[in-house]
């Protein structure tokens, strides 16, 4: 890493346009992650059609912006309502729930500021490390390194999803199958479009996001806009973290930063299983484990470390591969495209002043953020009290708009609806969205590649194996569509073996 | 219901589906000079889809539980927005973008259960009017105009 380029990043980062958009970004990113139900692909998608006609690098900075608030914004309604804002932050109110039912709500909400910031500081400087190696090696991948990359990406977000695999698979198959709606890049050949006009440059990815993320979370607060006890405000409490609680945190905000980082940086996880993931080791490390669960601040500090941490991580394969690893970092590349910038190893020779001014944004904005959450929390969660009839009917005109603002006709807002209705199903019948946007993404690309692949080899499949990387990384494909298949086996093994094992003591 | 059915019917349902989008696959016009013609992603996934959706009919270790099932009045609830929505979009060009705006926003939220109208209202309207406002005047998007004057 040369210091060169991050002085260069930080003259883009610090002009008063970016700062402004960077304040934007974040500020926006905490409100929308914090309203339980929204997650950060709908706080994305919601802030895409901003970004139109700006420059890549402020848009880029504006997004990831929005990324990294919401996830940071989203601890907050899990601490005060046990309601998580985001997936990723549902680790977070094991401890910090309990924390702010003793009347410890404002250190609660001190310690998760604080262990966000360290995790996302922490990991952009390994971000800024790591982001220039990956991209070397990266610039000599063909078409069969990048097909085995995205196949990759598609098994282990699916073998990784909550739930059952075949569900995920499926999932992700239909989002493949969305994305050869339109018209074909090689040949030209019209397909699937039933000869509407339409339909000819394939659907929109922001169609997608809004209608499978935002209006089908739409359609689960709906459902639950009476249960929980908003309305009534109350007061957080003291902000103060005692000198002998923040050494007790730092330990664990150091383990988990490292961990959310490279969690993050691997395909199919993201902020969600680090999350998990910290909050049970430290659990497990703890020598007051069995406080944990009842407001045990190392408990709470792991895994908000760990989750901001592995939003940074995941800009790392974004950014230098080009190929998003999770759903948010696949709605990422869309806006990235809409503004014409095509990521990749060669964004560090082309376009410096995305690829540092976003790095170096992320510290600004990490800034913001804590200046946000600390004196400001009792504030601004006062949003969580704006009434839900309101919020819900406010939502939904944004998403409209949105599509609208890329679109102008209203053929794309039909079509905005069905994905709603699609998404709000498969959320009921426990069918994993996410799959189903990165395959959306992937698809047009992991076709190019693919064909590309077998135009050089003249339809040969052999080229596939040619590769060592290409091979190892079809291997590791394999394996990560076993692993979910075997482990009921496993399990079952195991469990009979205890039963045996356990039988025998007993007589 | 039981969730064993259920995946039954959804995967007798896919395995519909698949077998349409396979009959339309093999529809796809051929390009004489492609090494890879733009068909065999589209059969290749339409048979990918179609194993998947047996396999989903046979599928027995399913930990999670569905997503909680709407009670019957909330069902209708559903309905009635999407029909909502569905009226915003008709009239959305020939009203135009402010008035069916306030209109939506204020009969949802009031449909939502939100009982102050005053609030309601002005929020509805200082709303619309920001929106249409910045989004014609600063980001030169423009939004449908229909039959007011500006």
């Amino acid at each position: 890493m040369d210091f060169d380029s991050l002085i260069y990043g930080f003259q883009v980062a610090l002009t008063f346009e970016n700062i402004l958009f960077a304040f934007i970004g974040v500020l926006a990113g905490t409100i929308i992650g914090m309203l339980p139900g929204l997650g950060p692909i709908s706080a994305i998608a919601i802030m895409i059609p901003l970004s139109y006609g700006m420059n890549p690098a402020s848009a880029l900075i504006l997004m990831a912006g929005v990324y990294y608030g919401a996830v940071f914004g989203g601890s907050t309604s899990s601490i005060l309502l046990n309601a998580p804002g985001i997936s990723g932050t549902v680790a977070t109110s094991f401890d910090g729930y309990p924390l702010a039912k003793q009347g410890k709500a404002g250190k609660a909400l001190a310690i998760a500021a604080i262990a966000s910031f360290c995790g996302g500081t922490i990991s952009v400087v390994l971000l800024m490390l790591v982001a220039p190696f990956m991209a070397d090696v990266a610039i000599s991948f063909g078409p069969t390194e990048y097909f085995a990359l995205m196949l990759l990406g598609l098994t282990a977000i699916a073998s990784l999803s909550e739930g059952s695999t075949v569900k995920a698979l499926i999932s992700a198959t239909m989002g493949l199958i969305v994305a050869t709606i339109g018209m074909d890049q090689q040949t030209g050949t019209l397909r699937f479009t039933f000869g509407s006009p339409y339909l000819m440059e394939g659907i929109d990815f922001l169609i997608i996001a809004l209608g499978l993320f935002a209006l089908a979370e739409v359609g689960s607060l709906i459902l639950s806009r009476n249960k929980q006890g908003f309305g009534k405000s109350e007061n957080v409490g003291s902000l103060k973290i005692t000198r002998n609680e923040a050494k007790e945190i730092s330990g664990p905000i150091a383990r988990h930063s490292l961990l959310g980082f490279v969690l993050g940086v691997l395909p199919g996880a993201g902020a969600t299983i680090a999350s998990f993931m910290s909050y049970l080791s430290e659990k497990r490390l703890a020598k007051d484990s069995s406080t944990f669960g009842k407001g045990n601040i190392k408990g709470l500090a792991a895994p908000e470390a760990s989750n901001n941490a592995a939003t940074s991580g995941a800009f790392v394969p974004l950014l230098t591969l080009g190929i998003p690893g999770s759903g948010t970092t696949a709605v990422l590349l869309g806006a990235l495209l809409v503004v014409g910038v095509q990521p990749g190893p060669l964004m560090l020779q082309d376009h410096p002043d995305v690829f540092w001014g976003v790095i170096a944004s992320m510290y600004i904005g990490n800034l913001f953020l804590l200046l946000l959450n600390l004196p400001l929390i009792p504030y601004i969660s006062r949003i969580l009290y704006i009434p839900k009839p309101m919020l819900i009917s406010l939502i939904i005109v944004f998403c409209l708009i949105g599509v609208y603002a890329v679109s102008f006709n209203t053929f794309h807002l039909y079509l905005l609806v069905f994905f709603g209705v699609l998404g709000y199903f498969m959320r009921m019948y426990a069918f994993p969205a996410p799959p189903f946007i990165l395959a959306f993404i992937l698809g047009g690309m992991m076709e190019q590649a693919f064909r590309q692949a077998l135009t050089i080899s003249n339809g040969s499949l052999t080229i596939f194996t040619e590769s060592k990387i290409t091979l190892l990384l079809l291997i590791l494909s394999f394996f990560s569509l076993i692993i979910p298949l075997i482990r009921p086996i496993i399990r079952k093994r195991q469990r009979s073996h205890n039963d045996h094992t356990h039988g025998k003591g007993m007589s | 219901m039981n969730l064993r059915t259920t995946n039954r019917k959804i995967s007798i349902l896919l395995i519909l589906f698949s077998t349409l989008y396979l009959t339309l696959s093999f529809q796809l016009p051929k390009f004489p000079y492609a090494i890879v013609d733009s068909d065999v992603l589209p059969k290749g996934l339409g048979f990918l889809l179609l194993v998947l959706s047996i396999g989903l009919f046979f599928d027995k270790n399913e930990k999670k539980k569905e997503g909680k099932q709407a009670a019957k009045k909330e069902k209708t609830l559903l309905v009635g927005i999407v029909g909502m929505i569905l009226l915003y979009i008709f009239l959305l060009e020939i009203v135009g973008f402010v008035l069916t705006t306030v209109a939506f926003l204020f009969a949802m939220t009031r449909l939502l259960g939100y009982e102050n109208w005053k609030v309601n209202g002005l929020v509805a309207l200082s709303f619309s009017f920001v929106i249409y406002l910045s989004f014609n005047y600063l980001l030169n998007i423009y939004l449908p105009q229909g039959i007011l004057p500006f």
